[in-house]
């Protein structure tokens, strides 16, 4: 299995009444709950904590895309994935990823996700969602009739930049470009595409027509989740692709401590401040007319009426031990946290797992403490799970000898300095 | 209400249209919940009227039609104008609410010598800074059309009434979605620069209960229009055509057989 540290960079200054006193933490949140200064801590905080994810051995690093909100506060993933590409050296960034239909012309995105790719080595990993309706309709007022449409075109857009080494015309539908030729170009060509998605069918064709690992990002946790997963390998099977786990990936919220006991005190109130106020979207902001198509709709209203609700935060009503049993999060001692997790790689027979090791307002320290437990005592015991497949979702970097290493101000000199360069020509050349 | 169909000879597209009364052509051009519910004011137009009710492409039994309405309202009024052409009409009254009403402004601002007289009820299309309105599509999506009406009980029984639930809730959302492509992020759809093109005597309505077109937009249409009356119906939300049907077709008959309209209804 593979593991990578996400983090979602909530707002953690959150008041207590918040659920109360205001109706949505997405689109119309109050901006003055924000704090610039304060903010000046938490990005730093939040960035210092991927880093040593790299250095505690997981596999990838994440971060996503999401606006006008206090749930996560990366309106743009790419500048953190920029940051990270020079401060880390082996980890893949996993950008989950720029919801393609907000950027006019989308061949900015390929753009960007090119520079990352050449800055990292080839570690990028893009990730390629439709975005929610409260970032694409209501935050950033694109139409949702025809979000879709927009979002199809982008990807093919891209996709055709990055591998095209003509210029060439886009006469497309929504995007028309006369020229459309990529500087800078990816290393990998292309980087490995995954497809976050809530449980459309569309979004199930659309990775088993292209072929790309399909994320499923929910907070209803694995037990659930592994019945929706289920779902989409029988989509993969019927579209005749062979079964490997490694195209599917689950984000889980993860915490760990030496006792059940600890865990429960340690991280409770934090998980709750996630489940309620990080989750407490207004109705009317989750799910624009037209943001969802007819199939998924009629697909989720007939299971409303089977009695399972759609509420985003309706885990905060749960106690620790429910909210644990039922899957919502992985919790506990060691030994507990690897039997979860046994039980959770089997279920969803998922070769990536998005580890959602921070969550809520939970301070650094504690964090690193989950984290590092995770990292050294419960990894090592499920690492091999799916062993016998080969993943094909994964970045090609350039071998490690080849990459040039940023320089390292703590010692002062520049490395890497091509010496061979003719630098007096270059300063006289053309005459 | 019985639904007939025929394919424009120009743009190819199915209309799905409900005709019948007799007396002058009346084209009706429906709100953002298509024909829902309109049998009642239908049966009395139709006492005073050739009323002939087009459901819009994308509403629906168009729904798939939708993604051939690009270019917003040259699209929907050169389709309006199909419409008209294929039925052999040459001049009607036009009468439509809410998204209709800014259709029905269109046809009557490109083509004035196609409309005779012009009703506007509700009429969707101005932004204006100090009467903004709710937004209609950012409602609970369990009853996203709950703006439209003075009640929820009122949405309950005209949406959901003698049909299949679950048909009739995917079917509010489509109609939603529709107008949402029309009207989104914000209804300001660049009428307000063609209004005075309009020749048509005008009579607009307002809703004193109506929360997504307030009242008071009435005053601005009006003052755009060249002949424009005005008038306010009082107890009723954005859906007048369903709430109280009798008492708008009887609005509606008054002005097109141009007698005198209350100022308050």
């Amino acid at each position: 299995m593979k593991f990578h540290w996400f983090n979602l960079m909530p707002w953690p200054y959150l008041p207590d009444d918040f659920t109360t006193q205001h109706r949505s933490v997405w689109v119309d949140v109050d901006s003055r709950l924000f704090d610039a200064r304060k903010a000046n801590k938490v990005y730093n905080d939040y960035l210092d904590l991927l880093e040593f994810a790299e250095e505690l051995g997981y596999d990838g690093i994440g971060v996503n895309e999401h606006h006008q909100n206090a749930y996560g506060l990366m309106p743009s993933p790419q500048i953190m994935a920029a940051t990270l590409s020079r401060r880390t050296r082996d980890a893949s960034i996993l950008l989950l990823g720029q919801s393609l239909a907000l950027y006019d012309p989308p061949t900015r995105v390929a753009e960007e996700m090119a520079m990352i790719d050449c800055m990292s080595g080839g570690r990028l990993i893009a990730g390629f969602p439709v975005g929610t309706s409260m970032d694409d309709n209501y935050a950033c007022g694109v139409n949702p009739a025809t979000l879709r449409e927009k979002y199809y075109e982008a990807h093919d857009l891209v996709k055709r930049a990055w591998s095209d080494p003509d210029v060439f015309p886009w006469n497309g539908k929504h995007y028309k470009l006369r020229y459309v030729n990529l500087w800078p170009r990816p290393i990998q060509t292309p980087p490995p595409i995954w497809i976050p998605g809530g449980g459309s069918v569309e979004t199930w064709d659309f990775c088993a027509q292209n072929n790309y690992n399909y994320s499923y990002l929910s907070f209803q946790g694995y037990v659930r989740g592994a019945q929706l997963m289920e779902g989409f390998w029988q989509h993969m099977e019927k579209a005749g692709l062979e079964f490997n786990p490694y195209q599917g990936a689950f984000a889980q919220q993860i915490c760990v401590a030496e006792t059940d006991a600890e865990a429960k005190r340690l991280y409770e109130k934090h998980a709750r401040y996630f489940f309620s106020r990080c989750l407490h979207v207004h109705p009317g902001f989750a799910d624009a007319p037209g943001y969802r198509t007819e199939a998924t709709i009629r697909a989720g209203l007939t299971s409303q009426m089977a009695g399972q609700s759609s509420a985003l935060n309706q885990a905060a009503a749960l106690s620790w031990e429910e909210m644990v049993e039922r899957g919502y999060i992985v919790a506990g001692g060691v030994d507990s946290v690897i039997e979860q997790m046994e039980k959770l790689a089997r279920g969803l027979k998922c070769g990536h797992l998005v580890c959602l090791l921070h969550f809520g307002d939970m301070p650094n320290e504690l964090c690193r403490y989950s984290s590092e437990l995770f990292a050294t005592r419960v990894i090592p015991k499920i690492r091999n799970i799916w062993g016998e497949y080969t993943d094909h979702w994964s970045p090609k970097p350039m071998a490690k000898e080849e990459r040039t290493v940023p320089r390292d101000p703590s010692r002062g000199a520049f490395t890497a300095i091509d010496d061979t360069r003719p630098a007096l020509q270059v300063a006289t050349g053309g005459r | 209400m019985e639904l007939k169909q025929f394919v424009t000879t120009v743009g190819g597209l199915t209309v799905h249209y409900a005709r019948a009364g007799r007396g002058a052509p009346l084209l009706y051009l429906h709100g953002m919940l298509g024909l829902t519910s309109f049998d009642e004011a239908f049966a009395r137009l139709a006492e005073s009227f050739d009323v002939i009710a087009p459901c819009a492409p994308g509403w629906g039994p168009a729904k798939d039609d939708l993604t051939r309405m690009d270019q917003g309202p040259l699209d929907l009024t050169l389709h309006n104008l199909d419409v008209l052409d294929d039925l052999g009409l040459d001049r009607v009254h036009v009468a439509g609410t809410s998204i209709g009403a800014w259709m029905a402004a269109e046809l009557a601002a490109i083509a004035p010598q196609r409309v005779d007289r012009l009703v506007l009820i509700n009429p969707v299309g101005l932004w204006l800074e100090n009467a903004q309105g709710e937004d209609p599509f950012a409602v609970h999506p369990g009853m996203p059309s709950e703006l439209l009406f003075s009640s929820a009980d009122l949405r309950r029984k005209h949406v959901f009434d003698g049909r299949d639930k679950v048909d009739a809730h995917v079917g509010e959302l489509l109609d939603l979605r529709a107008s949402a492509k029309f009207l989104w992020p914000i209804p300001d759809t660049g009428i307000s620069k063609r209004l005075p093109r309009i020749k048509a005597p005008t009579l607009i309505v307002t809703c004193e209960k109506d929360r997504v077109v307030p009242a008071a937009h009435g005053p601005a249409w009006q003052q755009a229009i060249q002949h424009a009356e005005l008038t306010t119906l009082s107890g009723v939300g954005h859906v007048p055509e369903m709430e109280q049907p009798g008492r708008l077709a009887t609005l509606v008959a008054q002005f097109l057989l141009e007698r005198r309209v209350a100022a308050v209804a």
